[in-house]
């Protein structure tokens, strides 16, 4: 059965689900973006995790207990988020009873996790250390997505980057 | 928790201070978009710590279920 959606994503609960069992993974999108400055409104949570199979372990067993669904799927799916679905498929947008979750093995323009992280940064989000993508790669990805409804977050996201560099920031 | 570094005018220095010209060339669509971006937003953002902008995108997204959930109340789904 799929969670019941909650009206509002527990950001702090996901990622300290995903940090207490050791799960590699960076913090993209709205999330990343509002680290930065970003004044826009995310309802979900977006990550890149890495492809190791242990680490698939992790994820996986990390998000059992959240019982995640495919998002906007029907219910009474034979899904199940285990090691051997991860490895088989990649991006996956799932819904969680902490809220809405995007588990991305690659996305446009920045590749995977291993890829991407000499672009990220340790952060403390929610008082837990979290590796999240810096600034010109998350607006890189988010041009190279090319989806017109990015083009509002790309402009915020290029402001910052100037109000920043007006600063010395 | 990790001790704040602030500048004299109060800007919280979160990440290491970008330096030269953006990684990418400007769009001029992006451009477009970038007249109407309230800067004064980003601004009062960067004075803040990223705890306290992330503790902000859950105030803000607690009242955008609070506004919903009064829509609801007032004029059905």
């Amino acid at each position: 059965m799929p969670a019941a959606p909650p009206s509002e994503t527990d950001f702090e609960g996901l990622l300290q689900a995903l940090v207490s069992a050791g799960v590699d993974f960076i913090v993209i999108g709205g999330v990343a973006g509002k680290a930065h400055g970003a004044p826009r409104l995310t309802v979900d949570l977006d990550i890149v995790y890495g492809r190791s199979p242990g680490n698939i372990r992790r994820l996986t067993g990390a998000l059992l207990p959240l019982e995640p669904y495919l998002r906007g799927a029907p219910p009474g799916l034979p899904f199940r988020f285990d090691p051997e679905t991860v490895r088989r498929g990649l991006n996956f947008t799932l819904r969680t009873t902490r809220g809405d979750l995007d588990v991305l093995g690659e996305i446009a323009g920045g590749g995977g996790y291993e890829a991407l992280l000499p672009d990220s940064r340790e952060l403390e989000m929610f008082g837990l250390r979290c590796r999240c993508l810096e600034l010109d790669k998350l607006i890189d990805v988010k041009r190279a997505a090319g989806r017109p409804k990015d083009l509002e977050a790309i402009a915020e996201l290029e402001a910052i980057r100037e109000e920043r560099r007006k600063r010395g920031l | 928790m990790s001790e704040v570094k602030r500048t004299p005018d109060g800007f919280v220095v979160a990440f290491p201070p970008l330096t030269g010209e953006p990684p990418f060339a400007p769009d001029p669509v992006i451009e477009a978009y970038k007249k109407d971006v309230d800067r004064g937003l980003i601004v009062e953002n960067l004075k803040l710590t990223v705890e306290e902008r992330l503790r902000q995108l859950v105030s803000l997204q607690r009242f955008a279920a609070e506004v919903r959930r009064a829509g609801r109340a007032a004029f059905g789904d």
